[in-house]
């Protein structure tokens, strides 16, 4: 006789944001078996990049696939097809490029973490962190002009100077949150249950986060130093005070700490670049059509983002291949919930913060 | 547990996060991204604008006698601005202003004229590239009828 009974986790369920479905094989109330399918939200991007739209439209279409890594999509894309003009950006427009992608990264944190705290029956400080977002939401809408959809990484530069007046605002809200993540690290390490009920929970290994080819914070929690700022020189990050930061662990509370810890090290970085501002043009032309076959990878808040970008002399692109992070990141997930209770899965779930809009695109 | 209690006192009497949103307006900062304006008296209608704008909210409407219309619908437009930059005369044909757009009343008023719109454009460009190649070899037969006499002659 079967000992083993099958209960599905979504594809609408309490707990998540977005569609997505594991199908859970349990043993009493741990976990032995996990199915995933995350393709609840495909809308063609892919195709719509090179049937409709022409090449300097693209990176406003691929910008559409997510919302909270708009800015890291359309860096990603633009640094494909630079590589393909032979274009090289002067070190202003790369520093203004920098600091919007780590302002990105700082309130997509605070996003999980808000969810992570959620998930344990914290609302109040889901609430707290969602309004401490905010600040970084207004420096990125002083920047760009646009609250999510930013619309500033254009082929050949940025759409939009840092001006005076935004760079001042820039300061005086990253010196705000600062003692706000001071706070929320105090509460994460030492509220009961954020810390000791996290503590121990949703294990990654080493070995299993390298077999498995885990990225992003979930990596770095298990002590795999793999991080794209440091493995590519597209941008000058040593230069900003970038620090590759790891845990040993690799469960919940590991996880957290890394997502605190990268958002104080973001913080930093804004500032040094805030404070060394290189003179320059932020619009250089980029002449030509895109010719030949360009692979990016870039840093997005919840790991590697690949794009490859394939030109053939002509407005409209062969290919555009988008490889998100949590696409790439589910054998490790899957991984995570073997042995596991299900009365955990929630919580272990909100702590990949998964990005299905991404993922399914 | 003590901090926690402060805390939620001291909270009582803290000011709301929230906006007093219909009564008091919601501030924005400078170079707010609103509708793209138009300034027909500077237009030279190169197109460009339309050429570029990813989501296709910019049509030019071709008549027969060689002019151009211009329509924009500010309900698909993203207000990326790349029209702006695109424009040969940025500022006083095309620019982007701090207004916001209005609420749409139905579906029908957001993009169902706006689709048929779309069709008669493409229509009335080809209407336009035709009769403009009609025209051509109605001249250039013109030319080669005026051409053959001489031939005749000599």
């Amino acid at each position: 006789m079967k000992k083993t009974v099958n209960i599905p986790l979504g594809s609408q369920h309490i707990s998540l944001l977005e569609p997505i479905r594991f199908q859970f094989e349990c043993e009493n109330e741990t976990i032995v078996g996990v199915d995933a399918d995350v393709g609840f939200v495909h809308r063609g991007v892919e195709k719509a990049c090179t049937e409709k739209f022409e090449f300097k439209q693209v990176g406003y279409v691929v910008a559409r696939v997510c919302g909270l890594c708009a800015i890291t999509h359309s860096l990603a894309y633009t640094l494909g097809v630079e590589q393909l003009l032979a274009f090289e950006s002067n070190d202003r427009i790369k520093q203004l490029r920098m600091l919007m992608v780590e302002l990105d990264r700082i309130h997509s944190h605070m996003l999980c973490l808000a969810h992570v705290a959620e998930n344990a029956g914290f609302e109040a400080l889901f609430m707290q962190t969602m309004a401490d977002r905010e600040l970084v939401m207004d420096i990125q809408e002083a920047i760009s002009g646009n609250r999510v959809q930013f619309d500033y990484i254009a082929i050949g530069g940025v759409n939009r100077d840092l001006t005076p007046e935004s760079a001042a605002l820039t300061k005086t809200n990253l010196e705000k949150l600062k003692p706000k993540i001071e706070e929320l690290k105090e509460l994460f390490s030492s509220n009961w249950s954020l810390s000791l009920k996290y503590k121990g929970i949703g294990a990654l290994s080493y070995e299993e986060a390298y077999t498995y080819n885990a990225l992003g914070p979930l990596a770095r929690a298990a002590g795999l130093a793999t991080d794209v700022r440091a493995e590519t020189s597209y941008f000058p990050y040593e230069q900003v005070g970038f620090e590759l930061i790891t845990e040993r662990d690799g469960d919940i509370y590991a996880r957290n700490m890394v997502r605190l810890r990268e958002i104080e090290n973001s913080i930093a970085m804004c500032d040094a670049i805030v404070d060394n501002l290189p003179e320059g043009e932020i619009m250089e032309k980029a002449k030509g059509k895109p010719d030949g076959e360009a692979v990016v990878r870039v840093e997005a808040p919840r790991g590697e983002l690949f794009y490859l970008v394939r030109g053939n002399k002509s407005n409209m692109l062969d290919r555009v291949r988008i490889k998100t992070p949590t696409f790439s990141g589910i054998p490790a997930m899957v991984e995570v919930f073997k042995g596991s209770e299900y009365a955990d899965a929630p919580a272990i779930l909100a702590s990949f913060d998964p990005c299905m809009s991404c993922t399914a695109k | 547990m003590f901090k926690a209690m402060l805390n939620a006192v001291t909270n009582i009497f803290k000011p709301p996060h929230t906006l007093n949103y219909p009564a008091e307006p919601i501030p924005h900062p400078d170079k707010y991204r609103g509708l793209i304006e138009y300034g027909e008296e500077h237009c030279i209608f190169c197109d460009k604008c339309e050429k570029v704008c990813p989501p296709g909210a910019i049509l030019f409407y071709h008549n027969m006698d060689g002019t151009k219309k211009y329509h924009y619908n500010p309900y698909l437009c993203i207000y990326c601005g790349e029209c702006v930059r695109a424009c040969p005369k940025p500022h006083e044909a095309l620019w982007q202003s701090e207004t916001k757009p209005l609420p749409a009343g139905s579906v029908e008023d957001v993009n169902g004229q706006w689709f048929d719109l779309e069709r008669e454009v493409e229509k009335s460009k080809e209407a336009y590239a035709a009769f403009k190649k009609a025209e051509k070899e109605r001249k250039l037969a013109e030319k080669k009828a005026g051409e053959e006499p001489k031939e005749d002659g000599e």
